[in-house]
């Protein structure tokens, strides 16, 4: 059973990093958590279902498409939501947040759910599940984990080596000394929305066809996302993904060995836990930053 | 004002029994939406719990009632009293906390406060919930209904008379200055941990004594009640309302009440209309419906805006 449960969750540990990424691209560089970051996964789902089974597309097209529309919506909150509350108290801008992701879950709920139902995408691959060493390993795992390795793997590249990646970093680490260099600091946090949101659309679509869709998955991946984040230490990018694997592994444990209830509430005990005893996380490298 | 406590006195006589259902309702949730506000708005904490603590009030009255057999006078108190206490044990680590911590802490312990109600199957009753007992008003109302309009209609006037004068007294100074600067707070002796402690209390307690009127009100507890659409509906009252404004909380409540029987049948537009207020609220009209009164009610004021004169 172990290895059973050590794959399956560490393959939802990789989405769980998936969003965290998104979730502190965003902090760091703007300094406020993205409570609407869910639903920006769940709009990718979405996205990704009406291009792959409505419209009947190549999932690879499909998956490409749903990144790129969720990389709107993400423009879409910067404009809608960041830009004008950017000089505004950080509470209207949690305000605004939570406000914004119960209006995307509604448009979510109004196009794509509504009555109950779930929806859900056929596997891509044989649904068998693959004998390796012993362990059952479904194909579309393998699937999620290599995109989602290959997602991070991207980014490490796009941060360490390319002008915009970098241009990144140094908005996050001082916006004003930033804008006197010459970059485009609001461009720059555009973008970043975009990206984040982008990051949340892959894992969306990686993930839709292991599970099942539905206007409130969003909600519970942000808390995972947060469960990451936290655990990790808030504004680590490595404490992001680490934390992401630590509570999928986690849950897959406490979901098999304890009682099945149990796989759902351990992130939120997580976060207790971590906030309580070590607000500063794994890899703080902020420390107890008292925004 | 006075039209307008007649108009509740009396609506019992003139209206249907829907219409005193959502009066019941409107009345109970300014209880709530008061409490909420004096965490965000005055005390300036951002914090989810209140809705988690709106169900351990409801289920606090419930598991009494029903499983004790306590009277419902003994048990609405009683259920406070358990939400205050849990609200208090969460301040306790919370206070540690501020800004998006504080946020995230207090959404994580709502959702586990549902799933305990979901999964705590001897107390709670899963996912089927607590069938309540009808409440028997004997001779102060002919029926329940009307007992319970009255009863809620009591406690929402006191709560706003108690509200209204505690934000004007040392206690609401005090989270206002916590609001504006918690260093400069203690600048000036006031003791951070106390009246923080003292406004979870309060919210707590405003909360859980809401629930047992709600459990009432429905007869029955369930888990979904107090989701995160409550959060999100007591967040929307507070913010359209008027963010740290008693009357703006009674504004909201009243208000977004309406709005939420209008869509009752649409849950997606419940929350298109929910999210989408708050999000114009915040950005176009940051002090809510309170701000447009004030700019265009000559002399109304708010305490602790205005500068007090000396006598």
């Amino acid at each position: 059973m172990l290895p059973f449960l050590l794959t399956s969750g560490i393959t939802t540990g990789a989405l769980y990093a998936m969003v965290a990424i998104g979730l502190v691209l965003v902090y760091r560089s703007t300094g406020h958590i993205n409570f609407s970051h869910g639903e920006l996964f769940m709009l990718g789902g979405f996205f990704a279902y009406t291009f792959h089974v409505t419209v009947g597309l190549n999932y690879v097209v499909a998956m490409l498409l749903a990144v790129i529309g969720s990389f709107f919506v993400g423009v879409a909150s910067d404009r809608i939501v960041y830009r004008p509350l950017i000089k505004a108290p950080g509470l209207s801008m949690v305000l605004a947040t939570v406000g914004f992701s119960f209006l995307m879950k509604g448009i979510g709920r109004f196009f794509w759910g509504g009555k109950g139902e779930y929806l859900s995408i056929k596997p891509i691959v044989d649904p068998a599940p693959l004998w390796i060493a012993g362990i059952p390993i479904l194909p579309q795992q393998l699937i999620v984990l290599a995109g989602a390795l290959a997602c991070m793997i991207m980014f490490t590249i796009f941060f360490r080596s390319t002008l915009a990646g970098k241009m990144m970093q140094a908005t996050a680490e001082n916006p004003r000394a930033a804008y006197l260099v010459g970059i485009k600091v609001e461009q720059v946090y555009t973008y970043t929305w975009g990206a984040g949101a982008a990051v949340a659309g892959a894992a969306a679509v990686l993930m839709a066809p292991l599970t099942l869709l539905s206007p409130d998955v969003g909600f519970t991946l942000l808390l995972k996302a947060f469960a990451a984040t936290i655990l990790g230490g808030l504004g680590s990018m490595v404490g992001a993904v680490v934390g992401g694997f630590i509570v999928g592994i986690t849950e897959a444990l406490a979901g098999g060995y304890i009682a099945t209830s149990l796989q759902e509430v351990s992130s939120f005990i997580i976060i207790m836990v971590v906030l309580v005893f070590r607000p500063s996380g794994l890899f703080g490298v902020y420390g107890i930053r008292r925004a | 004002m006075a039209v307008g406590l007649v108009f509740l006195a009396t609506l019992p006589f003139h209206a249907n029994p829907y219409l005193l259902f959502v009066g019941n309702l409107a009345m109970l949730y300014i209880v709530l939406t008061v409490g909420l506000n004096l965490l965000i708005g005055y005390t300036g904490m951002l914090a989810f719990q209140n809705a988690a603590l709106f169900g351990v009030g409801a289920y606090g009255c419930a598991v009494l009632r029903v499983t004790l057999g306590l009277p419902y006078w003994l048990s609405l108190p009683a259920g406070g009293l358990i939400a205050m206490i849990v609200g208090v044990l969460v301040a306790l680590p919370a206070l540690r906390l501020t800004g998006l911590y504080l946020a995230l802490a207090t959404v994580a312990f709502a959702q586990f406060t549902l799933w305990v109600f979901l999964h705590w199957y001897s107390v709670t009753g899963g996912p089927a919930g607590i069938q309540m007992h009808p409440v028997d008003f004997g001779v102060l109302a002919s029926t329940a209904e009307y007992g319970l309009y009255y009863l809620t209609m009591a406690i929402m006037l006191a709560v706003v008379a108690l509200t209204w004068n505690l934000v004007r007294s040392r206690i609401g100074r005090a989270f206002v200055a916590i609001r504006e600067s918690e260093v400069a707070a203690e600048a000036l002796a006031i003791d951070l941990t106390r009246y923080k402690t003292i406004a979870y209390a309060i919210s707590a307690l405003y909360a859980g004594v809401a629930g047992g009127l709600f459990a009432a009100m429905l007869g029955i507890v369930v888990p979904e009640s107090y989701d995160l659409f409550q959060v999100i509906a007591q967040f929307a009252m507070v913010v359209v309302g008027g963010i740290g404004s008693v009357w703006g909380a009674v504004i909201g409540a009243v208000g977004l009440i309406w709005v939420q029987e209008a869509l009752r049948a649409f849950k997606e537009f419940q929350e298109i209309a929910f999210g989408g207020m708050i999000l114009l609220t915040v950005l176009f009209l940051r002090g809510g419906a309170m701000s447009l009164i004030k700019r265009h009610i000559k002399g109304w004021d708010e305490p602790l805006r205005r500068i007090p004169r000396k006598r």
